[in-house]
């Protein structure tokens, strides 16, 4: 017998938080502080001045998971989810980002229940490394990747990102169904500013070259369920430690790993107004002109402090 | 009495129009209500607004709401109800040689 489950939440049963809970959104009313990243601009508020690949990644939805060929699909924990959706582009990226601060170092969990598609096509069909065979289905080559990551800033502006990137397809399209990181920090909007780089639309704003990515643990193929109109809920836990600024473990259903191993990259130079940040974001990204959705349930962020 | 929810979300920032934009489709399945602000901070030539709705995010209809036609730039807006779940709005500018708007576009959504 697991553990018993208590009867008066059920929404938080299903959850394995550490002691001190930051948040619970379940997004049944609002977007409980889910919402659009955008990069930064002028004294003016002049728009043109956000970086050209930070300035379209897309609103957040309450999504009631509606398909053309079912209806109303709903979610784990009631009506809606929270959903990202790219544009149908190749290479757009759409994201979600909670922005919170640090009241202290140490384990930092980060849970929630989750689903992947990509846009049903109708009537028309897309290029795809996979047919469909009765089971398969090419909508599954259809959808890029998703990103869980923090913004981390402390003890005098040193800043950092822990990231993890589920790559369901590489930019060619072709499944890989594995775990990602990069070796390198996101590029900001100073950076830009002082020179280090120009990125065009639609560049991967966490970090933009294919070649600062790494591969971690063995391929993980997750329930995408056949078609793009089938919605099966995930569970993934993150622990970092704001402490030693490192990666702890993931666990993604049954597949735990160990990520003590799996560096974060620390900006080099250091950053005023962000002391204590702790920002955690949602991302998807398309590899094919074609939308695709991240859809959360319900996400629950903890602290040993 | 239960707090109403409401969102707005920036469907479009600085998009330029030369012929036809439809916006992103967009879910407001909670919402009772919506109003969408578009703010035209160029144009050259008549804007033409058309609400339009779909029960899936792949097929769109206009919605019961009137055209919207805009000449001059500035702020226009309009309400929406009874609209369902996806709502986005077409935006056709036209009447010029080279007709051309500059848009932000906000979405209000009520419950």
């Amino acid at each position: 017998m697991g553990p018993t489950a208590p009867v008066i939440d059920a929404g938080l049963s299903k959850y394995d938080p550490l002691g001190r809970i930051l948040c619970f959104d379940r997004f049944d009313s609002t977007t409980h502080g889910w919402t659009e990243l955008i990069g930064n601009y002028n004294g003016r508020g002049d728009l043109s001045t956000v970086d050209e690949h930070m300035r379209d990644f897309r609103p957040p939805q309450l999504s009631s998971c509606s398909f053309f060929d079912v209806g109303t699909h709903g979610t784990l924990s009631g009506n809606y989810a929270l959903k990202l959706a790219t544009r149908a582009r190749r290479g757009h990226t759409a994201t979600g980002i909670r922005r919170l601060t640090m009241a202290g170092r140490g384990l930092v969990r980060i849970e929630a229940y989750f689903a992947f598609k990509a846009e049903a096509t109708v009537g028309r069909e897309l290029p795809a490394s996979v047919a469909w065979d009765g089971n398969r289905h090419p909508s599954e080559a259809q959808f890029g990747a998703f990103t869980v990551a923090t913004d981390i800033c402390a003890d005098n502006g040193v800043r950092y990102h822990n990231v993890i990137r589920y790559q369901n397809t590489n930019l060619a399209g072709e499944m890989t169904q594995q775990w990602m990181y990069p070796v390198v920090p996101e590029p900001t909007p100073r950076d830009h500013q002082e020179g280090k780089f120009a990125l065009p639309y639609a560049a991967d704003f966490t970090a933009p070259d294919p070649d600062d990515w790494r591969y971690f643990d063995k391929p993980l193929e997750l329930c995408v369920n056949e078609v793009p109109t089938k919605i099966n809920w995930h569970y993934l836990r993150w622990d970092i430690d704001t402490r030693t600024r490192s990666n702890v473990e993931l666990r993604l259903n049954d597949r735990v790993m160990d990520m003590r191993d799996v560096p974060v990259p620390v900006y080099p130079d250091r950053y005023s107004t962000l002391d204590n940040l702790l920002n955690f974001y949602f991302s998807v990204r398309t590899h094919a002109d074609i939308r695709n959705f991240l859809f959360l349930d319900s996400v629950l962020i903890s602290v040993d402090w | 009495m239960t707090m109403r929810s409401t969102m707005t979300a920036v469907l479009e920032r600085a998009a330029l129009v030369n012929d036809e934009l439809a916006t992103e489709p967009y879910e407001l399945p909670w919402a009772q209500e919506a109003r969408f602000f578009v703010q035209a901070h160029e144009l050259t030539g008549t804007l033409e607004l058309t609400t339009e709705i779909s029960p899936d995010g792949l097929t769109w209809c206009p919605a019961d709401v009137p055209q919207v036609r805009v000449e001059t730039p500035g702020m226009t807006s309009w309400l929406v109800t009874g609209f369902g779940q996806w709502l986005r709005v077409r935006c056709r500018v036209s009447g010029d040689e080279t007709p051309a708007a500059r848009l932000r576009i906000y979405l209000v959504g009520k419950s």
